[in-house]
Order: structure tokens, then sequence, then C-alpha cells
């Protein structure tokens, strides 16, 4: 029975697509088989709404992480522009108000020649800031992409999660019916 | 979920085709809600923008002021501090221009799919919230 969803329909990241009941019968073959085939299509559902919600946190992480990015980025081209400019008289220091801790703020002069980027797992490397402007453009178009990417994902079960429900819906109306008409039929029995 | 009124039937058979539009709805409706909460975010900086480049005006142009990027403030001189300001407000008018784009595209989209979904399913679908 569980070969009802293998489908072969997958999305380029490998998301099997949800099949569509186009009549009931196909799938319930006996009356008695409603149960299980309707338990197995909410399950289906519930597996669709749990890859969602895991692509809507990596979404969010992402979108924490890429102004992250952005800022610091925009911090080492500060830095170059301040550089680039006081190249003629000496002072190629920069005044800045850091945070210390989380209430505190303190001032430092940053030298602009060279920056430290955390590149995880703990460690941190020193970069000349036309090196570090250029790793962390790249780290930019990369989590940007990888954003895009979980987006769709969202969206393809999003659109899946909707043709289960309906899916489901329409097997639950379809029991409902064959309930009355049963009900129907006994009536008229007893009579 | 709404149940159907006692006694009235719901006989209108769900073809692939429509599945794929109200999939490409559910879908359509999530990206606007996105757009959506991307949109006032934007709005909100450049409402932020706005105070500050007026406040700005009153600060003598020698003077150096605590610029924010990220979590750190750096020391520029107020004239520098103004051309970053209309730069970033550039920016932000720049982004609200296209999302503002992408939500009316959206829109006519989803009018499009609502239109041709309440034409088949009637009372029968609920494509409001």
């Amino acid at each position: 029975m569980s070969s009802l969803f293998n489908s072969t329909k997958t999305n380029p990241r490998g998301i099997p697509e949800a099949p569509f009941v186009e009549k009931v019968e196909d799938y319930i073959k006996k009356p008695t088989d409603f149960e299980l085939v309707f338990n197995q299509f909410q399950e289906h559902l519930s597996k669709y709404k749990f890859m969602l919600e895991s692509k809507n946190s990596t979404i969010n992480q992402l979108n924490v992480r890429i102004p992250d990015i952005q800022n610091t980025l925009k911090i080492c081209k500060s830095l170059l522009l301040q550089k680039n400019e006081a190249e003629d008289d000496e002072n190629q220091e920069i005044e800045m108000n850091y945070q210390l801790n989380d209430t505190l703020y303190t001032k430092a002069n940053v030298t602009t020649d060279k920056v430290g980027l955390w590149l995880g797992a703990d460690v941190m490397m020193e970069y000349t800031l036309d090196e570090a402007i250029e790793l962390l453009n790249k780290r930019l178009s990369d989590a940007n992409e990888s954003l895009t990417l979980a987006q769709e994902d969202a969206e393809f079960l999003r659109e899946n999660i909707t043709t289960m429900e309906v899916n489901c819906a329409r097997l639950y109306n379809w029991d409902v019916e064959q309930r009355s008409k049963l009900r129907q039929v006994t009536k008229e029995l007893s009579i | 979920m709404e149940l159907l009124p006692e006694g009235k039937k719901n006989t209108v058979t769900v073809t692939y085709e429509d599945q794929q539009k109200i999939n490409e709805f559910s879908k359509l409706i999530m990206r606007k809600d996105n757009l959506e909460k991307k949109l006032s975010k934007e709005r909100q900086e450049k409402e932020y923008l706005d105070d500050v480049s007026l406040e700005i005006e009153l600060v003598d142009e020698e003077e150096l002021i605590n610029y924010k990027i990220g979590e750190l403030f750096i020391m520029l001189k107020q004239e520098k501090v103004v051309s970053l300001l209309e730069k970033d407000m550039a920016q932000v008018e720049e982004s609200i221009d296209s999302l503002e784009n992408n939500l009316s595209d959206l829109d006519t989209k989803i009018k499009g799919l609502k239109t041709d979904l309440y034409v088949k399913f009637g009372d029968n679908i609920n494509l409001e919230r």
C-alpha cells in the first residue's frame, strides 16, 4: 500500500511530489480499507508539514545570517574607504564605539589594514581588507543562493501540503457518503 | 474549517488542473505574507532614515557622529554621515519599490486564481481569511 506514495516525480532537491487523488475508488478498493488508507494519507501529510517546518527554520537562520554578512561587509568597506582617503595624511586609524558587553560600549581606534573574520569552528583568520571583502561577497552570494533554494523548497512543500489536505478532505467526505448510503440501505432493509 | 449546510452535497469534482490552481493559490498567499513582512520592515527603516536626515542637518559639518553599522558605531564627520545616509536611503527606496512591484504582480495573479476557483467551486471553497 505504501507504493501509493512512491511518486517518481520529485523537485530538484529530491522532495517527492504528493499523489493527486483523481478518484477515491482508485485508492480504496474495499470500504474496509478506508481507515488504513486515510491514516497513511494523514501520516504523509504530517511528514510534509514537518519538512516545511524545518525548511522554515533554515530560512529564518539565513535571514539572520545574511544581514550579518552584509553588515560585516559594510564595515570592511567603510574601513577601506577610510584607508584610501587617509592615504596622504597618514591618518589611517578610525575611531569606533564598539560593544564590549551587552550593555556596554567603549571607544577604540581601529587600524585599517587588516581584519579578522570568523571562519567557524572557533577559528578566526586575519585578512587584508580586499581579501576580506572578496571572501564576504562570496559568502553573501552563497547565502543568498541557499535562501532562494530553501524558499523554493518551502513553496514546493506548501503546494504538496495543499494537495494532501485536499486529498484527505476528499477521502473523508467519500467515507461519510459511503456510511450514509450504508445506513440508508440497512434502514430500508429493516422496514 | 466549515461544514456544508445540512442536506447540501458537494458534488463538484476536483480535477488535476483545479488542484494545481489551488496549490498555486496557497503558494502565492505564502509568498505574499513573506513579502509583506519584508516590506513593512523596509518601510520602518525608511521612516527612521527620514527622521535622522532631518535631525542631522542641525549638527555642525565638522562634528564627529556615531554612525551605526551592525553592532558598532563608527565615528565619522557629519558630511560623510550625510552622504552615507543618502546612500542608505536610496537603497531602502529601491528595495521598497521592487517589493511593491512584486506585491502588485502577486495580487493580480491571486485575483485571477480566485476568480477561476470561485467560478468552479462557488460556495464550496473559501479563499478568504
